[in-house]
């Protein structure tokens, strides 16, 4: 039992870092139409900022994060600005195609600029602290922490802002926005400038609780990103939260029980399972999509 | 004798180009687990020709079969993989969800295989299987290079031929049609997963001999020879020849292969960045795929509407804007027709099928 509540535990830390990036992904296919392939790349950009930012700020985690959040931020702007708009027009499949593409490059640059071998963070996971039956390092609760204030900070953006209201126009019909006023490729900047940040943010959470990390870490993570994307239902924000919580459960749960190698597998296998049973009911239609209020 | 190799290398992906080709090209399914198939018949090629494991090493199986009888049966197992996965994926999903599923299915089999030793002893994979039949053939190392260079070359041409017939028979019709719109196509009668599974089942099945075909190539396999970026090199090769024509993916293979990759073998590599050679090759690789997507997404050649040369007048093929309108529920929507030429007719080009009629109709029940 104790293990069992243990594992419990490590997955909704586990969860926490998939919500932020899940949602961060779902952002950004909530405005443009487009499963982004380099969403990976926005969080090992995140955690290899953090990583050269931190002998800069001496150890410092809040420098550190911030560093990886403006990372992210840019890469998002980037890659919206440089390729997203570009493609503009283009079947969903072939602006994924090209973010491949991207995902590729991004990767392999950061080869070039840091070696392929991993790298480490100093920061200490801080002691264990019992909280209710859980078993946590300082920084799970940390993390945990952070994204239920990052989950509260997009509701109230998206609920209770101008911005958020545009940002459901558009993810409901860019045209419609356009003409209503509104100025969609700015929101949509904007937009891409939030995922990214968000998005940073998790590669530092994620490359500082794994501790080691190197080119392909958000790659091997954007599967996983995708998974509880697609629990949650694409383009509905506030649900990735579930989806994440559902995946990272999971994940923990059978990994426990069976190998930790065979984690993986058990979320790709639930990816598997959930396109062939709710490919309706929770992955909606694009024609259906909308980001639920 | 690197020439060969080089050669070798280059035919045995074109056979696998041509049959990915058949799924992305002709039915527009983006699969990522493509690659996995090639793995799949690699590996039971090696497993069925090498022998009983000797501890510590494990596999299963470990038969003593003649190679050509262990690529075909390692055809039939590839094939078995595809139709599951397909019958999975292809039923309801499309495009990115399409694509998300395979790359899922193929990940989980990935990452089962490198942890799994029993299956192909995990991480070290299997080798072994060196110039099968040299003796038999009374070949030298080298003369049996050649020699199976010769076998590459003559299974291309084989593949080559059969995938240029099927382009242009009914069926390639079909699936082309389905490509442009579903529902359209399905409105002229056409079974749209049946025909998509097929394809789907038809390039596995390339995959699989070109798995055998590599087992003997490289003489070794393991999870490291099929990463997922293995399988953007073929893609980029099709992009870069022309998605649809089986003529220009062969041709992108070998300009990709060859005179992209041998080029880039000379770009500097530093001994202090061993990475940065290979890094580059990718990055060089990423470019070539995004700029052909938004510059030139027909590639270097266009895809052939095949025997259905529909409206042509004065020996010119009409402009899509002088063509009588299809009805609204039967255009392709925006998006696909601004893939370029590979889309530009629209239905106009690939349901023509049905309205030749006679002819075409009996040709189909044939398939």
């Amino acid at each position: 039992m104790t293990t069992f509540l243990v594992t419990i535990g490590i997955g909704l830390s586990t969860a926490a870092i998939l919500s932020l990036s899940a949602v961060a992904f779902t952002l950004e296919y909530a405005v443009s139409r487009i499963a982004n392939f380099a969403h990976g790349e926005f969080l090992t950009i995140g955690a290899y900022a953090a990583y050269s930012g931190q002998a800069i700020f001496h150890q410092n985690v809040a420098a550190a994060a911030v560093i990886a959040t403006a990372a992210g931020a840019a890469a998002g702007l980037a890659l919206n600005f440089g390729l997203i708009e570009q493609f503009r027009g283009r079947t969903a499949i072939t602006v994924f195609i090209a973010t491949l593409g991207v995902a590729i490059i991004v990767e392999n640059v950061l080869t070039i600029i840091y070696g392929a071998a991993n790298v480490t963070y100093g920061f200490s996971q801080g002691k264990l602290h019992h909280v209710g039956p859980f078993l946590w390092t300082t920084s799970d609760i940390e993390v945990i922490i952070s994204a239920l204030a990052v989950a509260g900070l997009i509701y109230l953006l998206l609920q209770r802002t101008r911005f958020g209201k545009a940002v459901r126009a558009i993810s409901q019909d860019r045209a419609l926005a356009q003409v209503s006023g509104i100025p969609a490729r700015r929101i949509i900047m904007a937009t891409w400038a939030l995922a990214g940040a968000v998005a940073g943010f998790a590669g530092f959470v994620l490359a500082d609780t794994i501790g080691t990390f190197g080119p392909t870490l958000g790659f091997s993570f954007l599967l996983l990103t995708i998974t509880a994307t697609v629990a949650g239902g694409i383009g509905r924000p506030y649900a990735t939260f579930g989806g994440a919580l559902i995946v990272g459960l999971v994940i923990q749960i059978a990994g426990t029980y069976t190998s930790s190698a065979y984690e993986l597998v058990f979320a790709f296998l639930l990816l598997v399972l959930l396109m062939l049973f709710r490919p309706n009911g929770v992955f909606v239609r694009p024609s259906a999509v909308t980001v639920r209020a | 004798m690197y020439w060969v190799s080089v050669v070798t290398e280059a035919g045995i992906f074109a056979i696998l180009a041509l049959g990915l080709d058949v799924i992305w090209g002709w039915a527009g399914d983006f699969d990522l687990a493509f690659y996995g198939y090639l793995a799949l018949g690699s590996y039971l090629t090696f497993v069925l020709t090498i022998g009983k494991p000797t501890p510590p090493v494990e596999y299963i199986l470990g038969y003593h079969l003649p190679v050509v009888l262990a690529i075909a049966l390692a055809m039939v197992a590839v094939v078995g993989l595809a139709a599951v996965i397909g019958a999975i994926a292809l039923r309801n999903l499309r495009e990115i969800y399409f694509a998300v599923t395979t790359l899922g299915a193929v990940s989980a089999l990935y990452l089962l295989v490198e942890n799994y030793t029993p299956l192909f002893d995990g991480y070290n994979g299997v080798y072994g299987l060196i110039n099968p039949g040299q003796t038999a053939l009374n070949l030298t190392y080298n003369g049996y290079r050649i020699f199976f260079l010769g076998v590459v070359l003559v299974l291309l041409l084989a593949a080559y031929l059969i995938v240029q017939r099927l382009s242009r028979s009914p069926f390639g019709r079909m699936l082309r049609s389905v490509r442009e719109d579903e529902r359209a196509a399905a409105a002229y009668g056409r079974q749209v997963f049946s025909a998509k599974y097929r394809a789907y089942l038809f390039g596995a099945a390339l995959a699989g001999l070109t798995g055998g075909l590599f087992a003997i190539f490289i003489s070794a396999f393991n999870p490291s020879a099929w990463t997922p970026q293995e399988l953007l090199v073929i893609y980029a090769a099709i992009l870069v020849g022309g998605r649809g024509n089986p003529r220009g993916v062969i041709l992108g293979v070998f300009v990709v292969y060859i005179g992209f990759i041998e080029l880039t073998r000379y770009l500097p590599s530093p001994a202090s960045r061993p990475d940065f050679g290979p890094a580059m090759r990718q990055i060089l690789i990423g470019l070539m795929i995004i700029l052909m997507l938004r510059f030139r997404p027909e590639g270097l050649f266009r895809e052939r509407p095949g025997l259905d040369r529909s409206p042509i007048v004065n020996g010119a093929p009409i402009p899509a804007s002088q063509r009588p309108a299809a009805p609204p529920g039967l255009r392709s929507d925006e998006g696909a027709t601004r893939e370029g030429g590979a889309s530009e007719g629209g239905m106009g080009r690939w349901a023509g099928g049905r309205r030749r009629a006679g002819k075409t109709e009996r040709a189909g029940k044939r398939e």
